[in-house]
């Protein structure tokens, strides 16, 4: 028996009601290289940095409390989504900037009998895959190396910006997702359009701009000629595959580009099939001979 | 001796990839390389001197302050817009791995020649923000002799971004403003937010209409200007505070503030966003399509669509946590 890494696990939206099927494969994925989940129990959203043009106290005081359930169970807290990372840590940075604040978010959790004690770690599947599991584990449990195909990797921004509250590696040129392909045996190909906003945020405010950048981005891959873009953050696989088609008849540009959430492809690559990763549930189909 | 302060001294033979570009006598943009001895502690801008002072002297490029003052030597080097005086290369080169750098211009602004850009069209932008304080009559004392004095609480709403020498990098920086040329970019919102957040100010209505109507809505939120921001000043972090003040004004009639009243209600209530029934919440009537759309999506995958938010733990304490800062807000006593 090998030892398994275990976190709280923070799930945001994107791994419930009907995208319930990416809890479901991450666990899979995740229990082929010996990592296990434990839901966070009482966690409330992130608010998505949203609630902030309400009030920046609420999602201080909300993230507080779900750093602090993640520290009651002496786990780091691990969320798949970019933006649950980025709203989270920002709370953990302000806190530490800020003890006046942070004395009074924990007045606030007091009632709840919860104290924020500042301790917790936040990761994300980036970092636990390429620095937790490691590249040499990842290497073993690969049984179905990708080799030859050629991939587009967006990371998106929300684990990169700002740079000051990652620390993991660097923002200007991380590598993590790039490593991990690697391991997966796929061909890297760089594009121009690689560092843009896909503009997932903007769905709501101005749905026709989120649409234009999300068709810049994958214009930028498809010119490169590559058979996939694989990202790690579940918002933007929402833009890139649920609104392709959308964004690409909206800006007048005719193509499918593939695109898969970076556990899907690392579940592939070890040896799980494209209906177990539920592949049939994209927007634009993706058809790999494996 | 200084030998224990002093940096261990290397020295890379890197190769300075330059954009180059004359509008009028070059078709397109292309790259020249220089061969540079790049030494421990040599900035960009010192580089580029070195470049023009040895190997081209029609090679183009801004500076003036060296000092991390004046704003005007923005560049972009592997992408990224950094200030060329206050930007060593040595660090680059080993973040990259690689002995090689690019440096180009600004994105999102015209290039007048090589490095240069024109800036004007972002400051004729930003000088539509009304980016000047209308006196409130009821902070600023009559006499010359008495000064307009402020809390440090107030001070602390605007201060950090007085640092702005508008040198461009954040709206280089802003997916957004590549996709819509309309769009302020962050600078501009930034500097909005810095006058309208000022006690001394009284003028807040057109300068709201401003925002909104040059895109206060239109920011993702990906919060690159933060990153590239040589001053810190966290454009991003305004334009939310600036929306907060136009839904506080009760600019309650966009998508972004209906947005913002769905979550915060939502979570207050659920402990997360009803997700589901977003599309009406947000667009009115005519959000049912979508609604319509994403459940045959579902049936179709063999999955039975639910109207209802779905459900993290956390509902009930949500509201408590909620109500507890409606009250140290109503108090004026948040620590923020």
């Amino acid at each position: 028996m090998s030892d398994k890494i275990r976190y709280g696990f923070y799930s945001g939206c994107c791994f419930q009601g009907a995208d319930a099927r990416f809890y479901e494969i991450l666990q899979d994925v995740f229990a082929k290289i010996d990592v296990e989940l434990e839901l966070i129990q009482d966690a409330v959203c992130c608010g998505s940095g949203v609630i902030e043009e309400r009030s920046e106290l609420t999602s201080l005081a909300v993230n507080a409390k779900n750093m602090a359930h993640a520290e009651k169970m002496g786990l780091p807290l691990y969320t798949p989504c970019s933006t649950c990372f980025n709203v989270i840590s920002n709370a953990q940075k302000r806190m530490r900037e800020n003890p006046a604040l942070h004395a009074q978010v924990n007045e606030i959790l007091a009632e709840q009998g919860l104290e924020y004690k500042g301790t917790c770690k936040i990761t994300h599947t980036l970092w636990v895959i390429a620095q937790d599991v490691g590249l040499e584990k990842l290497k073993e449990r690969v049984t179905n190396p990708l080799s030859g195909l050629r991939v587009a990797s967006y990371y998106g921004c929300h684990t990169r910006n700002p740079a000051d509250i990652q620390g993991f590696e660097s923002a200007d040129n991380p590598t993590s997702l790039e490593d991990i392909l690697r391991v997966l045996g796929v061909q890297i190909v760089e594009y121009e359009t690689q560092e843009d906003c896909c503009g997932y945020h903007l769905a709501w405010p101005n749905n026709q701009l989120n649409m234009q950048m999300t068709a810049n981005v994958l214009e930028g891959a498809h010119k490169k000629d590559v058979d996939l873009m694989v990202t790690s953050c579940p918002l933007c696989f929402k833009s890139m595959d649920g609104s392709q088609a959308k964004a690409l008849a909206q800006t007048g540009k005719n193509f499918q580009l593939p695109v898969l959430f970076l556990p899907e492809l690392v579940g592939l690559a070890c040896g799980m099939s494209p209906d177990e990763m539920k592949l049939q549930f994209h927007g634009v189909p993706v058809s790999l001979r494996l | 001796m200084s030998e224990t302060i002093t940096p261990d001294r290397k020295s890379i033979l890197a190769n300075i990839r330059i954009q180059r570009f004359t509008p009028g006598q070059h078709k397109s943009a292309f790259y020249d390389n220089f061969k540079v001895s790049v030494e421990t502690g040599m900035t960009v801008l010192e580089t580029l001197r070195l470049i023009k002072n040895t190997q081209d002297s029609s090679l183009t490029f801004r500076a003036f302050c060296r000092s991390k003052i004046c704003g005007s030597c923005a560049v972009r080097v592997n992408g990224k817009p950094v200030l060329a005086c206050s930007t060593q290369l040595m660090p680059i080169l080993e973040d990259f791995k690689k002995e090689s750098v690019t440096i180009q211009p600004l994105r999102n602004m015209p290039v007048l020649r090589d490095l240069v850009v024109d800036i004007d069209p972002v400051i004729e932008k930003l000088s539509k923000m009304h980016p000047y304080l209308m006196e409130n009559r009821d902070r600023i004392p009559e006499s010359l002799e008495q000064e307009s004095l402020m809390s440090r609480q107030e001070l602390s709403r605007f201060d950090y971004i007085t640092d702005c020498i508008l040198c461009g990098s954040c709206y280089s920086a802003c997916s957004a403003a590549s996709a819509d040329p309309k769009y302020a970019g962050p600078l501009t919102l930034a500097k909005a937010y810095r006058f309208s957040a000022d006690v001394r100010d009284d003028f807040k209505g057109e300068r709201m209409q401003a925002a909104v109507d040059q895109g206060l809505w239109s920011c993702a939120q990906c919060r690159k200007c933060i990153n590239v921001c040589p001053k810190d000043t966290r454009p991003a972090v305004s334009i939310q505070r600036m929306r907060k003040m136009s839904i506080d004004d009760g600019i309650h009639d966009t998508p972004g503030s209906r947005r913002a009243k769905a979550y915060t209600e939502d979570v207050a209530k659920y402990g997360q966003v009803n997700k589901p029934m977003l599309p009406v919440i947000v667009n009115g009537p005519k959000g049912w399509a979508a609604i319509e759309a994403a459940d045959n999506y579902l049936r179709k995958h063999g999955i039975e669509p639910e109207r209802q938010v779905c459900l993290l733990d956390g509902q009930n304490s949500a509201e408590q946590i909620y109500d507890k800062v409606k009250e140290i807000e109503s108090k004026g006593e948040n620590k923020i």
